[in-house]
């Protein structure tokens, strides 16, 4: 691992993208006709699903009903085979659950719950194919998702990863750079607030240097936010013609 | 500077520990004695006792002779026991530590420093409202299950004229039904359909629990931490059975104030406490 | 068995409080509670007790087959165990989702940043490695959990000892520590996490929340640092929006209140270590007639009891020069009255009152126990602290009592028991 140059001296990294420069994303929105909306997005070859129900009434335990707000129920799962290693359990272990806890704490914010008392929104996502960077795919997919929904929200929640090698923060990192030791921050970001709706980061990192990183990151997101909102439009353009209007 | 008030709020039908009827059970000891012999009847011995700390397990018994006299008419003593001591056959025996308490003429008692509330009949207790569901609200008093407050137990209130109350508000309620079998009951009036004192409260203080103890010595009719607590502020102070209490004062400091020291008066000594309240008083005025 | 609900009344009135810069228990926005920390009898054993938030860590340790990918790395395990024990709020046996956040957490800031050298677990290549497990309790839960668990489990890490072993040939012997002294663990850094409230949409900010802080702040960040000002964590939670800027105070303040924590940890550890080596008695069995495990204890004076008439007279001579300049005017509330030897009182002032008043009462049972020594000093200490109010506009102050365990003969032999554990042990640390 220590062997890997993750950042060459002429500033590429391992898949040849300059430092600042994101994966590519391709997304589709409405992709099953069941789901009260659903998304697909890929990022570099991460792909990830999402699917989203609701507002519907409780089910399961009615004692986690709100009264003054929906809950946001997520679930995140890894399809067996999208990593290298195949998994054993899709979803249900620490690292899952996690995850799942914070999409949910993710959409909590993002999402105008406060419309909704006493009901509930679903958010499901899997992860087809893993390669770094799948909490912030998992968010990207899950806001078109809600998008598409139909369901009222602050803003887009965009969300990236970012690493730090070289005192030069790299953007969107893939799977390689993530086990490479690298620190690493996720964030998630409302861009036109500049507000963070998650902040997530391991490893050791120099307090002078957050400032530069969470830039990087929130610079990153505001990228990320520009190709949703083109994704978005394009789809309600095809939609609009569809439906003839 | 300051005036010495201190508004206490408390049914009036709510004295002393005394009058909590359902807790007290009384024990007749139908013992004749033999003239002569030295049977110790148990109420005095109980009376040698006040005071003491008595532990689980200590017992009284009515030291009977097998011999029954016949000649003279012994009256039966009747003894009222209280809160931790129990009748078992013609033996009295403690279940709660703590120290023993006499009231005259005849009752006793254990004193405990207890945390968890036991709802008793008549008792007043602050609640909190959790829910509202059809005709009542389920209120949460720190007991082992939630009590049901009907929206008629208000002051006033009729089929058309319902009462204002939101989930999360405090009410100061009395307990019309309170048993081991059944759902315990609250409501907001007497019997003669006043509020008195009863009702929702609870706009801008503050709500803290201190132990059932430190809420009986409040509540005892010449009460010292009261008197203490007069001297500081004025402030208005709700006392609940099951050991909740709730301060409101002129300002947010003084009513955290008020509440350090409550909350700390649980573990003092007297002289303790009265050292704390003067340093106190002196700073303030 | 379900938590008690929170009023309305009290949410406001937290709320209110907060926005007044006041706290329950008169803290300041910035201070943690007092953090105490005491060791059990064997290593690797550590209570933290963080206000009333009380957890215990315990390291143990076993000789297992590596992880494939990583045969020459010994394997690190945390796990925080809420029991039902410390809130009526905790179930058994159900991973909750907080328990999922604390676990993960914990093992973000202590594995992920690689404070422990794993390979220095190795025995065997491939074959044998120790696995250090690290078990968190939660004793009892007044907020802040995770600074508490941080602070026990890097405590604990660092107070451990492994046996040793020895390899000869393709026979590896543990030697009993009767044999052969146990081996610290060998720690490159030790990471502590602060915790941040936020309320009001992130307009205020307190630090260390009590459990009924807890249950009214809009969220939570994270942010585990060492004392070389290296982040290893920052973890978000709770639905608020935070700012960038909002970040970066709160990475500054964990910067000091981390080289704090550190510094207590390191003292805590120190006078550990002297009472071992003295043979003193030490652990969990030692505190119990001390008094200190028993809920009806009184909150530990941060009055230092030690020297009285040394550290008095030291005080008064610095307290002789009051700051002649006030930043700002200081107005006091109308009633504000004199505390102490005449000099200007702190009844009033914006900040400092609760804290005054939770001095006069640790001063007042100091007294009760100490006469008339402790009397002065707490008047001299209410002197100097009336000074630093109104120098500081945003006090970094920290209190801190660590009590060891040894016994001490210069106890009074009148005081109770719980005074004499207040005096010997008592190493306080003040700074700024």
């Amino acid at each position: 691992m220590a062997g890997l140059e993750l950042l060459s001296d002429q500033g590429y990294r391992l898949d040849g993208r300059k430092a600042t420069e994101l994966r590519k994303v391709q997304a589709r929105m409405g992709v099953f006709a069941q789901a009260d909306g659903s998304a697909y997005l890929e990022q570099g070859n991460t792909k990830a699903l999402a699917v989203v129900y609701g507002p519907h009434e409780m089910r399961g335990s009615r004692s986690r009903t709100l009264h003054d707000r929906a809950v946001i129920n997520c679930q995140y799962s890894m399809a067996t085979f999208s990593t290298a290693e195949r998994k054993r359990r899709p979803h249900g272990d620490r690292k899952s659950t996690e995850m799942s806890l914070h999409l949910k704490q993710t959409f909590e914010a993002a999402v105008m719950t406060q419309l909704y008392p006493r009901s509930q929104i679903d958010i499901y996502v899997k992860i087809l194919q893993s390669d770094g960077g799948n909490y912030s795919v998992c968010v990207n997919a899950a806001t078109l998702a809600v998008i598409d929904a139909g369901i009222p929200m602050r803003d887009y929640v965009c969300a990236c990863t970012v690493g730090f090698v070289d005192e030069t923060p790299l953007a969107d990192l893939c799977y390689a750079e993530e086990s490479g030791g690298v620190s690493s921050l996720a964030l998630a970001l409302l861009p036109r607030g500049g507000q963070i709706a998650l902040l997530q980061m391991d490893a050791r990192l120099h307090q002078d240097h957050l400032e530069t990183l969470i830039e990087a990151a929130m610079t990153a997101c505001k990228g990320v936010s520009k190709v949703l909102d083109e994704v978005v439009r394009q789809h309600l353009q095809e939609v609009s013609v569809l439906t003839g209007e | 500077m300051v005036t010495e008030s201190c508004f206490f709020r408390t049914a009036e039908t709510h004295g002393s520990v005394s009058c909590v009827s359902p807790l007290f059970q009384s024990v007749k000891c139908q013992q004749q004695h033999v003239s002569g012999s030295p049977a110790v009847p148990m109420f005095s011995t109980l009376k040698d006792r006040v005071g003491e700390v008595l532990l689980p397990g200590d017992e009284f018994t009515c030291d009977t002779d097998d011999t029954i006299s016949l000649t003279e008419h012994v009256k039966p003593e009747k003894v009222v026991c209280g809160p931790g001591l129990r009748r078992s056959g013609d033996r009295l025996v403690v279940c709660k530590s703590g120290v023993l308490r006499h009231k005259q003429p005849n009752v006793f008692w254990i004193d405990s420093q207890q945390r968890r509330y036991v709802p008793a009949k008549g008792e007043t207790v602050i609640g909190i409202v959790t829910t509202k569901s059809g005709d009542v609200f389920k209120v949460d008093f720190g007991g082992s299950e939630q009590a049901s407050l009907s929206y008629l137990a208000f002051e006033g209130a009729t089929k058309r004229n319902r009462p204002n109350v939101q989930v999360g508000d405090l009410v100061f309620a009395q307990f019309s039904i309170a048993n081991k079998d059944m759902e315990p009951e609250l409501v907001c009036i007497d019997s003669s359909g006043r509020a008195n004192g009863l009702g929702v409260f609870g706009g801008g203080g503050l709500l803290f629990r201190v132990s059932l103890g430190l809420v009986r010595r409040l509540l005892a009719p010449h009460s010292e931490v009261r008197s203490d607590l007069e001297q500081l502020f004025p402030c208005e102070l709700v006392v609940g059975m099951n050991g909740r209490l709730w301060v409101r004062s002129s300002s947010v400091q003084q009513t955290l104030i008020i509440a350090n020291l409550l909350q700390s008066c649980d573990t003092m000594t007297a002289p303790q406490r009265r050292e704390l309240f003067r340093r106190v008083k002196q700073g303030v005025l | 068995m379900k938590d008690t609900p929170l009023a309305n009344c009290e949410r406001d009135f937290l709320l209110k409080a907060i926005e007044e810069k006041k706290r329950l228990d008169g803290r300041q926005t910035y201070d943690y509670r007092k953090i105490k920390i005491t060791f059990g009898t064997d290593y690797g054993c550590c209570f933290v007790d963080l206000g009333r938030t009380r957890v215990m860590a315990q390291v143990s340790c076993e000789l297992v087959a590596p992880k494939e990918n990583r045969p020459n790395e010994g394997i690190m395990f945390f796990n925080i165990e809420l029991s039902p024990m410390a809130s009526p709020a905790f179930e058994q046996g159900r991973q909750s989702e907080l328990s999922v956040k604390l676990n993960r957490q914990l093992e973000r800031c202590l594995r992920n940043s690689k404070c422990i050298d794993t390979e220095s677990l190795c025995v065997v290549s491939g074959e044998k490695v120790w696995q250090i497990r690290v078990d968190v309790h939660m004793l009892n839960h007044d907020g802040n959990l995770m600074d508490a668990a941080s602070i026990a489990a890097i405590t604990a890490l660092c107070h451990f000892r492994r046996p040793d072993v020895a390899i000869q040939g393709d026979e590896v012997t543990v030697f009993s520590p009767e044999e052969r002294d146990p081996i610290p663990l060998s720690i490159y850094h030790m990471p502590i996490s602060v915790s941040f409230s936020f309320f009001q949409q992130g307009t205020y900010l307190l630090v260390d929340p009590c459990e009924r802080e807890e249950r009214v702040m809009d969220g939570l960040l994270m942010i585990a640092m060492n004392k070389h000002r290296e982040i290893c964590s920052i973890q978000s939670s709770g639905g608020i929006m935070l700012l960038k800027d909002q970040v970066m105070r709160c990475s500054k303040i964990a910067s000091v209140k981390v080289s704090e924590i550190t510094e207590l940890i390191g003292k805590a550890l120190e006078n550990d270590k002297k009472a071992r080596k003295a043979g003193g008695r030490c652990g969990f069995a030692e505190s119990i007639p001390q008094e200190r495990i028993t809920a009806l204890k009184m909150e530990e004076s941060p009055v230092e009891m030690m020297d009285v008439t040394e550290r008095a007279n030291d005080i008064v001579q610095k307290a002789e020069a009051p700051p002649q300049t006030v930043p700002s005017p200081v107005v006091p509330v109308p009633g504000v009255g004199q505390v102490g030897q005449g000099l200007q009182n702190t009844w009033g002032l914006e900040d400092d009152d609760e804290e005054e008043e939770e001095e006069e009462e640790n001063g007042n049972r100091g007294e009760e126990q100490e006469g008339k020594a402790s009397k002065m000093e707490k008047y001299e200490k209410e002197e100097s602290r009336g000074g630093d109010v109104v120098e500081i506009s945003d006090s970094e102050e920290e209190e801190v009592v660590i009590l060891h365990p040894e016994t001490s003969d210069k106890a009074p032999v009148n005081t109770g028991s719980r005074s004499s554990s207040h005096q010997k042990g008592a190493a306080k640390s003040k700074k700024k």
